[in-house]
């Protein structure tokens, strides 16, 4: 036995309701390897180890650690086993110090009490065991997100962890940081320790994982060495087709700017700046894409043109109208659509029926209202026109939005948002959690906009999509505009400014 | 000289203005009332422009309440302060009618560090009063009385954890149901057993515990007779700080209620966590109804808790989640309750208005005005879906 | 632009989104199993105390004078059905209006408990203004009690929806406060010496108001006006009941109150001033609650003492009305007359003492108002049922 794989997956399988989010997948780790599990998001990945974490169990298939099949029905369990695991969005405590955070659920005890300086010795010891600096007593909310990280793998570690799985650990930090957690994952492997390194960056995944298991639609499609591989190769077998999807899109006919921000600025919800002297114009006729990595204010700085959040400095203009004080309905008003990003959150009323929902801008307007009294026959006969206009399937007026697949539901946002008859549309992660059908609608409106002469400010994570529909990209980062590229550049030229490297090297 | 130095300086000013003018230095000049209250005022405006706004509103309403306070007792009669104001007397007071709040509030605390909304602590205080009661009669012994108490409280616990929890059910709804229930369950047993007579007036009751401390000046008076529950409740205060911020259990507790999925992934059982601080959040509320009935008036009435778990549910909130704090809180209430009993001597009905002060100060503490009390960040949310 | 940790829970959470399943599923079956299983719960209890529990429910029934409805009845007992039935309709008016100060919130995501603080302050001011002016031209006199109890509610629930709309203190606390605060209020208001104590030489030792003089006492239409016959106050009470429906279903306030009950962010996002409506449906609710209390006083109470104040429970079962009726017009209609029934049903005055202990009986309906709220808070149930039909 003493050549068993640390840990093997046998044929695991598991559906969340009619949704099979991983069917019958294999995968083999071995021991001190890099083991990356690459997917597109909504690949399974996750699933996959959130099942070998305890916290899912599989409705099918076999865990085997060191060759011994084992039952994993909770984190406690999967802990016991020696199973770490450091999730995407960190699981730690907030107001609790990093040495608590790092013992909870194996406290150092005198007695009956919590022994608080064996656990900051503990800490202390890990930290400069495994190059990891920490500091015991800070506040996890006072902390940056690479010390969580650190503090979420030094958890592990300190639990005995032999497998180590990381859930895209780079998505949060910056170039620098992801260098050095991967220095750190090298001194693991080297000390036997096995790592599962979930990513969908293909970059990265070369450059750290010894081999690689792709995910597609919660299928395994092959496990590959990454010696010889490329990123063509990756990305083709990670997408299943041509990796650029282009748009068919005509000439530009540029017109006068639509909307203008002037040194605008703002901070998030705990009041830290989120926003920092964005200056930018999009013009009639052309689509910006704003591309950046998760988190770096995108949503903040959409909140601040919405009106949904104060800005602190500088000046907004939308369609000619100065819209910086102004609140949602003066800037919906003043011609601006917005495509929310979380559509459940913002875009769409669930508990609404589609009719109540596609009216949720002009409800008020003499066309569907007289004297603060509604007209529910008005609203429900422009539904049924819009919904066949846009091709919105799976219900009728009077169906509850909540009931749609995601695509539709997205559809209903879009027609609600361009009926409105726009100058200027903000679009915010525009297709994400979309199959590829309704991407394609999505993308072909959006480009139609721009034909007509609106201006599209489109914000999104993918990289992709900003590249195929932008006329021109501005990078975001740490609520910055640190760079403006034309769209067909590379896409290590973007990662370099994504990442906050361009700064330096224009200082240079 | 700092913001902070002259913003505590305004809440002493505030207080003071009401001391001077009452027993031992009844002062008669309204005058030197005013002088200290404006100067707390004073200090306290500047407080806010130095940015201490907590701290200088807090001076700020104290110099209000001591302005009026202290006007007042310079206009009445010196017999009747000396009536009302016999600091001994109101201390022991205080207590006795802090007592209950003590309980409900460690209670309250227990659950809602866990992150559980707990609505239902006057139900749970109520069932304690009655069962209290009834256990001490059964079995002629308070001591049982109390342990029946806890476990009826505990049950009604597990029923609210039950829902909470495992049903995932809105906590707000279903404690305010245990407070409903509570009031049919015990009034109905209560009728059934007791019928119109009433709990037997030989019903088992808590000791006080004499200290041989008469001779102490105003010490003596306060703490030389009180019920041993009033004891429980200020240990009980101490030992749920020791172990809420000093023991693992506290740190495994606090874990579920600001961050479950962290606690889950750290392995712990959040499930069981909740379960058991909400059980032990009925025992304790209902070892405060159980003060009510056994230990300070010797029967049980139909909702004899009139409210005082909604006060305990006001003291935490306005305590902030922390044991100390809300043990300040509840004293706060209480000598409010104790000066109340005592104010008839000028007005017999205007008195009544001081059982309003709890809801009043609470209603101005969750508006945010002396700062914001921060709850735990998962308190009210039921745990997701696996 | 990442979602929270917890990502299964959307962002911004109303108490009317997280009991959205239960207030859209399972039709009109899940209430009544509900009140099926609170009932055979009650039952249990009557039985394990020695009692028979058909019987007890069946006094109660007649109590409540639905019997009246039942074609087969005899002369005799229909006169004193019709009186049991007038007294449940007396307590039908109140229960509709303070379900509705509960619906009317929930359905903007606001639990508002304080519907006992607002119907005490609406029968505060409407006892005050039904009690002077003695002289004033009858309707008008009825007119401005009412409308002084209307606005007196709508003031003081719109303290916990400015609360909530200025600081965002949660409408829960600031609801639970203002209803205590009410209480010792009213309690000090009508208590001796207090300004609102009557002025009656013979009473000046009993902390009571003044009665409500001739002309603003509401008509009564069935029954004898001594025997406390039934008032038009019911009537009113029904309008509201439309004024809430069209309100809710039929106008810009009542679809912005939708809006924002089922999602503030999506509502703020299209422009709807979400404070505002929290401060607007606030005050709607204490509005309800206030007449509640207008009408009570107007219609059959004629007066308040202080210990009505602290032993006042009724506002409290609106929670109970509303939850079971979903938080709509019909619902909340039936949920009312449910509890009315049994209130009267249980009372000294209608329940047959030889039968089942009135006080008992008060108390059983305390208990089965609790279980039907508690099994209301969770959608275990509905998720059942609707999983079962779409498996058939």
């Amino acid at each position: 036995m003493a050549d068993a794989p640390a840990l093997e997956l046998r044929g695991i399988t598991k559906r969340f309701g009619t949704l099979v989010a991983n069917n019958a997948v294999d995968f083999e780790l071995r021991r001190g390897e890099i083991h990356a599990l690459l997917g597109e998001n909504g690949a399974g990945k996750s699933t996959l180890m959130n099942v070998l974490y305890g916290l899912h169990q599989p409705d099918e298939g076999q865990i085997l650690l060191d060759g011994q099949p084992v039952t994993i029905d909770s984190p406690r369990r999967a802990i016991g086993l020696g199973i770490g695991m450091v999730h995407q969005h960190f699981m730690l405590v907030p107001v609790m110090t990093v040495a608590e955070n790092l013992v909870l659920g194996a406290e150092p005890r005198s007695g009956p009490l919590l022994d608080y300086k064996t656990a900051t010795r503990r800490v202390r010891e890990l930290s400069s065991e495994y190059g990891l600096a920490v500091d015991p007593d800070a506040k996890v909310e006072d902390i940056g997100v690479g010390t969580q990280q650190r503090v979420e793998i030094l958890r592990a570690l300190f639990r005995g962890a032999k497998v180590l799985v990381l859930d895209e650990p780079t998505a949060v930090l910056t170039a620098q940081e992801a260098q050095d957690l991967f220095k750190v994952l090298r001194t693991l492997t080297a000390a036997g320790t096995s790592v599962v390194f979930i990513s969908h960056k293909l970059n990265e995944v070369l450059d750290i994982a010894d081999r690689v298991t792709v995910l597609r639609r919660g299928e395994k499609v092959d496990t590959v060495s990454t010696e010889g591989a490329t990123e063509r190769s990756l990305a083709g077998l990670m997408v299943g087709r041509d990796v650029l999807l282009r748009v068919e899109k005509t000439e530009q006919k540029l017109g006068e700017p639509l909307l203008e921000l002037e040194g605008v600025s703002a901070v998030d919800d705990r009041g830290l700046p989120a926003v920092n002297d964005v200056t930018l114009r999009v013009r009639a006729g052309e689509i910006v894409g704003l591309a950046g990595v998760d988190a770096n204010g995108q949503s903040e700085l959409i909140e601040t043109i919405m009106g949904l959040r104060a800005p602190t400095a500088g000046t907004i203009t939308a369609a000619g109208v100065d819209v910086t004080h102004a609140g949602p309905r003066e800037t919906l008003n003043a011609g601006v659509s917005h495509i929310a990003e979380d559509r459940h959150r913002r875009g769409l009323v669930l508990e609404f029926d589609l009719a109540e929902n596609l009216c949720l801008r002009e409800y008020k307007t003499p066309a569907f209202s007289s004297r603060g009294f509604l007209s529910p026959s008005k609203m429900v006969a422009r539904a049924r026109t819009l919904l066949k206009e846009f091709d919105v399937r799976g219900g009728d007026p009077e169906t509850r939005a909540g009931s749609l697949s995601g695509g539709n539901q997205q559809k209903v946002v879009i027609a609600r948002e361009l009926t409105a008859d726009p100058k200027v549309i903000i679009a915010a992660q525009p297709t994400r959690g979309l199959d590829v059908g309704a991407i394609e609608f999505v993308h072909r409106r959006l480009v139609e906009e721009r034909d007509a002469g609106k201006g599209v400010l489109l914000v999104s994570l993918e990289l992709e999509e900003i590249r195929s529909l932008s006329d021109r990209v501005l990078v975001i980062y740490e609520g910055r505009i640190v760079a403006e590229l034309p769209p067909e550049s590379s896409e290590e030229d973007f990662g370099v400014y994504m990442t906050g490297g361009g700064r330096d090297e224009r200082a240079a | 000289m700092t913001a902070k130095r002259i913003g505590w300086g305004a809440v002493v000013l505030g207080f003071l203005a009401f001391f001077v003018a009452v027993p031992p230095l009844t002062v008669r000049s309204p005058i030197v009332v005013i002088v200290i209250a404006v100067a707390a005022m004073a200090a306290g405006s500047y407080a806010i422009t130095a940015g201490e706004k907590r701290l200088g509103w807090g001076g700020i309403i104290a110099g209000m309440i001591g302005l009026v306070g202290g006007y007042a007792a310079t206009q009445s009669g010196v017999a009747n302060l000396e009536r009302v104001v016999v600091w001994g007397a109101l201390g022991a007071a205080t207590l006795r009618y802090a007592t209950p709040l003590i309980f409900g509030a460690v209670g309250g605390l227990f659950s809602e560090r866990a992150g559980v909304i707990n609505i239902g602590l006057e139900g749970m205080m109520l069932m304690g009063a009655f069962f209290g009661a009834w256990g001490a009669d059964v079995t002629s012994s308070w001591l049982l009385g109390i342990v029946i108490a806890i476990a009826a409280g505990a049950v009604f616990g597990a029923i609210h954890a039950l829902f909470a929890v495992s049903f995932r059910a809105d906590q707000i709804v279903s404690g305010t149901a245990l407070n409903l229930l509570a009031v049919g369950v015990t009034g109905y047993l209560f009728v059934e057993v007791y019928g119109d007579l009433g709990t037997p007036d030989d019903l088992p009751s808590v000791p006080n515990v004499s200290l041989p401390i008469d001779w102490l000046p105003l010490l003596g008076d306060i703490f030389g007779d009180l019920n041993l529950l009033v004891w429980l409740a200020l240990a009980a205060v101490l030992m749920t700080w020791v172990f809420m911020f000093r023991t693992s259990w506290g740190l495994r507790l606090r874990s579920a209620g600001e961050n479950p999925l962290a606690a889950e992934t750290a392995g712990l059982n959040v499930v069981r966590t909740r379960y058991l601080a909400v059980m032990a959040s009925g025992g304790l509320a209902a070892m405060g109804g159980a003060f009510l009935s056994i230990g300070f008036l010797h029967t049980f009435t139909q909702n004899m808790t009139a409210g005082r778990g909604f006060i305990a549910l006001a003291a935490l909130i306005f305590g902030r989640w922390r044991p100390g704090l809300a043990l300040a809180a509840t004293l706060l209430f209480g000598f409010g309750s104790a000066l109340a009993q005592r104010l008839p001597v000028f007005s017999p009905s205007g008195a009544v208005l001081f059982q309003a002060l709890p809801y009043v100060l609470t209603l101005i503490a969750v508006t945010g005005l002396i700062g914001r009390s921060i709850p735990p960040l998962a308190l009210g949310r039921p745990l997701p879906r696996n | 632009m990442s979602a929270p940790p917890d990502s299964e829970l959307p962002p911004n959470i109303t108490v009317a989104s997280r009991m959205a399943t239960f207030f859209r599923g399972g039709g009109i079956l899940a209430p009544l199993i509900t009140i099926l299983v609170a009932f055979l719960a009650g039952g249990l209890v009557v039985l394990a105390t020695g009692h028979n529990p058909i019987e007890t429910y069946q006094a109660i029934f007649k109590g409540s004078g639905f019997n009246w409805f039942f074609p087969w009845l005899s002369e005799d007992d229909r006169i004193i059905a019709a009186l049991n039935l007038q007294q449940t309709l007396i307590l039908t008016t109140p229960l509709i209006l303070t379900g509705l100060a509960v619906a009317f919130a929930f359905r903007c995501g606001l639990f508002n408990i304080g519907g006992q603080g607002q119907y005490i302050l609406g029968s505060i001011f409407a006892v005050w203004v039904g009690s002077s002016f003695d002289g004033m031209p009858a309707l008008l006199h009825v007119l401005v009690a009412m409308l002084a109890g209307v606005l007196a509610g709508a003031v003081w629930a719109g303290i916990a929806g400015l609360l909530k709309a200025l600081a965002g203190t949660n409408e829960v606390i600031s609801t639970i406060m203002l209803n205590w605060i009410a209480i010792w209020t009213g309690v000090w208001i009508f208590n001796l010496g207090s300004p609102l104590q009557n002025d009656n030489p013979d009473q000046v030792d009993v902390p009571v108001s003044n009665d409500i003089v001739e002309g603003a006492k509401l008509p009564v239409f069935w029954g004898d006006p001594q025997l406390q016959g039934l008032h038009i106050g019911i009537f009113i009470a029904l309008a509201a009941l439309v004024v809430f429906w069209v309100l809710l279903n039929r106008t810009t306030l009542g679809y912005e109150v939708r809006a924002v009950g089922f999602n503030p962010d999506a509502a703020e996002a299209s422009g709807i001033n979400v404070r505002r409506n929290y401060v607007m449906v606030m005050a709607i609710c204490g509005a309800f609650a206030g007449l509640g209390g207008a009408l009570d006083l107007l219609g059959w109470q004629f007066r308040i003492a202080t210990n009505d104040i602290q032993t006042h429970t009724l506002a409290f079962f609106g929670i109970a009305v509303a939850l079971l009726g979903r938080n709509t017009a019909i619902g909340t209609l039936l949920g009312a007359l449910l509890f009315a029934g049994l209130l009267t049903g249980t009372s000294v005055r209608n329940l047959d003492p030889t039968v089942f202990e009135p006080q008992l009986a008060t108390n059983l309906t305390y208990m089965i108002q609790g279980l039907v709220v508690l099994l209301i808070s969770t959608d275990v149930l509905v998720v059942y049922l609707l999983r079962r039909r779409r498996r058939k």
